[in-house]
């Protein structure tokens, strides 16, 4: 029992080292250009979310549908860009073009195909999505429920 | 445990005063205009407990001597500039959960690793994860639901002198529990994207190639019954592969060869004379744009089985059970999961088709040499304003797949196969399903599916032949844009093994944050009265931020769990779990 209680121990010690800034972790964009994820995204007061998801997750593909319904009313409304990051490795990675060909969103789309960011993140499960603003983590998005873009509308516009 | 665990604590109240000191003194600095760069401290916690408890309605249910059991990951990083170092810690206490690998156990140091990082290289020491290509020569990964983690401990070095061309090359040694095989790995791969040497982008094309080989070195001294064998100490393994797209069309093929390895008998133990080598081919290609997609894919592997330590480890468990680390996917180097389409309906994931890349001389009736097979995925969404569309659009989604044992001549003693290139053996399994997906309006969402399977058990582990015809219905009512309430109802008609299920599960989603599930699946088909069981479950979990906490109490059908293709065997137990994970 006592493992565990320590375990506990440090689960809330965490709290004290909840990261709020981004890492300077460089990924690859559709055309194997490299992107800063810090630098790239760094427009004064501009809102940013990445948004983490994989061809293979279906959570993932209903919440960026879900969004895309909206997107342009919001990126109209608020200062605002939402950044799709593929957590795909190489066994499913060569369908993410195919799919987008489908999908013909309007985000910028990401490629984390070593889960660089992921693991750097330490995020455990898609869908999964940070609010970015001024390089700083502000609001983190753990899974995706029927209607959760329009929380993610009211974090953004409290911003 | 303890010898390890207070030590790491105080180590983490220190680093965590240390920070708050940060902090502070970053405060004290704001009249400087250069603010002083600590480096970035972050990690994860990730815990899944298990309280097992006696169950008078499940005979079958397995109640370990320790009830209470979990396993724990702590995963620490500390990143400066180019550097970064980090640590694994994981605890299984007392004892890993039901039926993973024996040697997850007690708490340890599991990964550890510095990494320096610049535009052209990447430099890394200690544990790392790696991929070549679709993985059939190497893939070494870390999956926590499955009991994976196949990271090797070595040396890493990648080179990209521009963005276009990477290579990479490596040694080092497979992690089996806390510790490593005695094979030896190393391994060079290079990839090259050539679209834009190529003006392809302006064409809209792309291309890119890529090579790998990976050698296994292991010393015969561990196999004293080897005198003369027909096969080396290196085993050599080569990957060749292309991809290439244009429009909307797109293609990629990867071919892979293992030099002459001993292949183990039904006793898992070596002889001199039963060694192959081994060859896999994949081909793929597809079409899609928007509301339309197909993809098609073509895969045949023969005697792939590749292993950091040829002959598996054997365990007894505290029933009496024995199973060998390939049990538990330990020692694998390379890994494919199985190219079938992942179901989420509950009776649908009965009967799952795990990739059979190895050769297995079970008996003389259950000899295998690999898989050969393919898949072919169709959708389609019939648009807003039409007749099948209605005012919302429908989307349908098709999906074929069929999965052969190779054909060919085998012999079991002395055992020996000769198998063709083309054609199909026994038929493992193959499922057909269509599904319906309907948006009504903002309020109902509907969903349709319908599966068949077919499942040859005699080949695939032991027991009887299974067909079966799944249906399942379900729909989900949006009261408000956060509150949602979802039911569904599956049936599944088998013959062979435990033959009609019955199933049903209602979720309701309060909001973003919480949402709480019933369900249970009812085998009142079976021949055997005590299978007659309903396994129910309930639970719920919520959400905030980065924390994630999950419940569920219930009964835990025995038979196979699996993520992405990917299987692990579960006994039946009763009891009560909770998941925790977290990031910093």
């Amino acid at each position: 029992m006592k493992p565990l209680i320590l375990f506990f121990l440090l689960i809330s010690s965490t709290y004290t080292f909840a990261q709020d800034e981004l890492p300077s972790i460089t990924i690859k964009d559709l055309k194997n250009k490299p992107v800063n994820i810090k630098s790239a995204f760094a427009e004064e007061d501009k809102v940013y979310v990445f948004s983490f998801w994989a061809t293979w997750c279906a959570p993932c593909l209903a919440e960026l549908e879900a969004i895309n319904e909206y997107y342009d009313e919001w990126s109209e409304e608020l200062n605002m860009e939402l950044i799709a990051i593929s957590t795909d490795d190489s066994r499913t990675q060569r369908r993410v073009r195919p799919l987008l060909n489908g999908k013909d969103w309007p985000y910028q789309v990401l490629l984390d195909g070593n889960q660089e960011l992921k693991r750097a993140l330490s995020i455990v499960n898609i869908p999964y999505s940070i609010v970015v603003k001024n390089q700083k983590i502000e609001h983190i998005f753990n899974g995706y429920t029927q209607g959760a873009e329009h929380e993610l509308y009211e974090v953004i516009k409290g911003l | 445990m303890r010898k390890l665990f207070c030590p790491f604590l105080s180590f983490f109240l220190l680093l965590s005063s240390l920070l708050f000191a940060q902090n502070n003194s970053v405060n004290l600095q704001e009249v400087d205009e250069e603010e002083k760069y600590y480096g970035r401290f972050y990690g994860g916690v990730e815990s899944n407990i298990q309280y097992y408890v006696e169950d008078s309605g499940l005979e079958s249910a397995i109640v370990p001597d320790d009830q209470l059991r979990s396993n724990n990951y702590l995963y620490a990083n500390y990143n400066y500039k180019r550097w970064t170092a980090g640590v694994q810690v994981e605890s299984y206490e007392k004892d890993a959960l039901l039926n993973y690998n024996p040697k997850f156990n007690g708490t340890d140091l599991g990964i550890f690793y510095v990494d320096y990082k610049d535009e052209k290289w990447n430099i890394t020491l200690g544990h790392f994860y790696e991929q070549f290509g679709n993985g059939m020569i190497l893939r070494a990964w870390e999956d926590r639901a499955l009991g994976i983690n196949s990271a090797l401990r070595g040396g890493r070095v990648k080179f990209a002198p521009n963005y276009n061309m990477e290579f990479t090359a490596l040694y080092g040694r497979q992690r089996s529990g806390f510790g490593v095989t005695s094979g030896d790995l190393f391994g060079f791969d290079a990839d090259f994207f050539l679209a834009e040497y190529l003006n392809l982008y302006e064409k809209n094309q792309d291309l890119s190639v890529g090579f790998s080989y990976l050698g296994r070195y292991e010393s015969f001294d561990n196999y004293p019954q080897l005198q003369n064998p027909d096969f080396n100490e290196l085993t050599n393994a080569f990957s060749l592969r292309a991809d290439y797209m244009w429009k909307a069309f797109y293609a990629n093929v990867e071919a892979n060869y293992k030099t002459k390895d001993g292949i183990i008998n039904v006793q898992n133990l070596l002889s001199d004379t039963f060694a192959e080598p081994g060859n896999a081919v994949t081909f793929n290609f597809g079409y899609s744009q928007s509301g339309l997609g197909i993809d098609v894919s073509l895969r045949r592997m023969e005697n792939m089985g590749f292993f950091s330590q040829r002959e598996p480890s054997s365990f007894t468990n505290f029933e009496g059970d024995q199973s060998t680390s390939f049990d538990y996917l330990d020692t694998f180097i390379n890994f494919t999961p199985a190219l079938t389409k992942q179901h989420h309906s509950l009776l649908a994931n009965i009967y799952v088709f795990q990739a059979q890349h190895n050769t297995s001389f079970e008996d003389a009736q259950i000899m295998r040499a690999g898989e050969t097979g393919g898949q072919i995925d169709f959708f389609y969404k019939f648009k807003k304003g039409t007749f099948f569309g209605g005012k919302h659009g429908t989307h349908i989604f098709l999906n074929y797949s069929n999965w052969y044992n190779l054909p060919g001549t085998y012999t079991f003693n002395p055992p020996n196969y000769d198998v063709d290139f083309f054609g199909r053996g026994n038929k493992y399994f193959s499922d057909y399903s269509i599904e319906i997906k309907k948006k009504l309006n903002n309020t109902w969402h509907l969903g349709f599916n319908y599966i068949n399977q077919y499942y040859d058990q005699r080949l695939l582990g032991g027991g009887d032949l299974v067909r079966a015809d799944i249906i399942t219905a379900e729909a989900t009512y949006n009261f408000t844009n956060k509150r949602s309430l979802r039911f569904e109802l599956e049936k599944m008609w088998a013959v062979g093994d435990r033959q009609d299920w019955f199933g049903g599960s209602i979720e309701y989603n309060f909001n973003e944050n919480l949402s709480i599930y019933f369900w249970d699946i009812w085998n009142y088909g079976s021949d055997k009265a005590e299978e007659r069981v309903h396994y129910v479950n309930v639970g719920g979990a919520y959400r905030i931020g980065a924390y994630r906490v999950a419940l569920n109490y219930g009964r835990q059908r025995g038979g196979l769990v699996c993520v992405g293709g990917v299987c692990r065997f579960v006994p039946e137990s009763s009891g009560l779990t909770i998941n925790f994970n977290t990031a910093f």
